[in-house]
């Protein structure tokens, strides 16, 4: 699930959670301008397909922001 | 006084005193009066009902060929027409659990109430207690009289019929339903008394109780993604231009499905969002923000997913009660393992 309200996601039980940009524009963010927010969009939707591939054994978030190739799963508590 | 209630018990193979296990094949009948815990029950019931009848059915045959036992225990109701349906005990007994749940379900569905008592961890009251009025019992038949006493008085109340009040002043398992009623105090002195006990240590009963959310298994991770079929589903309320299938903003009771198979990207002039819940225009100008076919498209002609579902989904998901969400999400996520899709995008506004 890719959602700005990732909390939200995550503590109703959401297994893979991307976090999204915000609310009114979940995959991507116009104020970048045209390259930068095609940039994000990309990042946050190929953070998605990664969660798909990573096994999770409960309510996990991906964050696409989080810095290196290999983004950090953090488990909700 | 009235003419007593008429009431139709529902038990299992075992509580007929047919047998146990081996026994648990043994398809539906129909016998006079009560029988088994129907006894005591009609005792509890005293002389306000009578038991005129109790439907019998193995615990094996109702879960395996489960059409055809609902539909003789359907035509068993209509022609006894009673008052109300009683099923069980069936305490922690998974299968007998789920066969009372079911039997409920079928009355509810001719219009008579219907009430089953069983453990509030059996696998009927985890998947049935929103729908079904199901008191709630010990793990074993030890707590069969109370569970009884209990049972005979919602029966009565329900076959009258009475409007039941909230589940925990009736004693039923809690249906995440509010039902208007009058405590006696207003609210301010009520709040007031749980701070003051929640300050002091002191139990206390919410009146909004948390429904904690199911917990549901983590589907295992695709092995290989530049081989898989990615479809998307949004619930940011994604409609063709216009809304020419006229999707409500909030409060969805269907979503839509759109094939994309032709598409490359979702264009403001063909889509637009239609959602009572946020802010659509940015995703009016750019509908891939809320379904990202054009990222998704890229990535599948970079080979980095094998394919894009031709399917899309939408709705708009904003003050829809969780029940009914349920239900549209099982039949999205049914149509998409039944076209072999491997995984699915959801983004939810």
């Amino acid at each position: 699930m890719i959602s700005a309200i990732y909390n939200f996601a995550l503590t109703t039980g959401a297994n893979r959670v991307v976090r999204g940009a915000r609310i009114e524009h979940v995959c991507g963010d116009p104020s970048l301008g045209p390259e930068k927010d095609h940039a994000y969009g990309m990042r946050i939707v190929t953070t998605a397909l990664d969660a798909l591939a990573t096994p999770v054994a409960r309510p996990t978030l991906f964050d696409p922001l989080a810095p290196g190739p290999t983004r950090e799963a953090v488990h909700a508590s | 006084m009235s003419r007593p209630l008429r009431i139709v018990h529902y038990v299992n193979q075992f509580f007929a005193g047919i047998g146990g296990e081996d026994q648990a094949h043994v398809g539906v009948s129909v016998r006079e009066g009560p029988v088994g815990p129907g006894r005591a029950l009609q005792q509890a019931l005293g002389d306000a009902a009578e038991v005129v009848a109790t439907l019998v059915c193995g615990d094996n045959f109702m879960s395996e060929r489960q059409a055809d036992a609902l539909a003789e225990i359907g035509a068993a109701l209509r022609r006894l027409a009673p008052d109300a349906v009683v099923a069980g005990p069936a305490f922690g007994s998974g299968r007998y659990g789920l066969a009372c749940a079911h039997v409920c379900r079928v009355a509810r569905e001719q219009g008579i109430p219907a009430v089953a008592a069983m453990h509030p961890e059996n696998p009927g009251a985890t998947s049935f207690r929103r729908d079904v009025v199901i008191v709630p019992t010990g793990e074993s038949a030890a707590s069969m009289q109370p569970a009884l006493e209990r049972v005979a008085r919602l029966a009565l109340r329900l076959g009258r019929p009475e409007e039941l009040g909230p589940a925990e002043l009736e004693g039923y398992l809690p249906q995440g339903k509010r039902r208007v009623h009058d405590r006696g105090r207003p609210g301010w002195q009520r709040a007031l008394d749980m701070l003051r006990a929640k300050l002091h240590g002191r139990p206390f009963t919410t009146e909004v109780p948390y429904n904690a959310p199911e917990q549901v298994m983590p589907a295992p991770p695709i092995a290989d993604l530049t081989r898989a079929t990615i479809a998307m589903v949004t619930t940011g309320g994604l409609v063709r231009k216009g809304n020419p299938e006229r999707q409500s903003a909030a409060n969805a009771v269907r979503y839509h499905r759109h094939s994309v198979a032709s598409l490359e990207s979702l264009t403001p002039e063909d889509w637009e969002a239609y959602h009572a819940g946020y802010f659509n225009h940015i995703v009016n100008k750019n509908p891939n923000y809320i379904l990202p076919l054009s990222f998704l498209r890229e990535l599948e002609k970079a080979g980095r997913v094998g394919h894009v579902h031709e399917h899309i989904y939408a709705l708009p998901g904003v003050s829809t009660p969780v029940a009914g969400a349920r239900e549209l999400g099982r039949a999205i996520a049914q149509d998409l393992k039944h076209a072999g899709v491997d995984g699915a995008l959801l983004v939810a506004t």
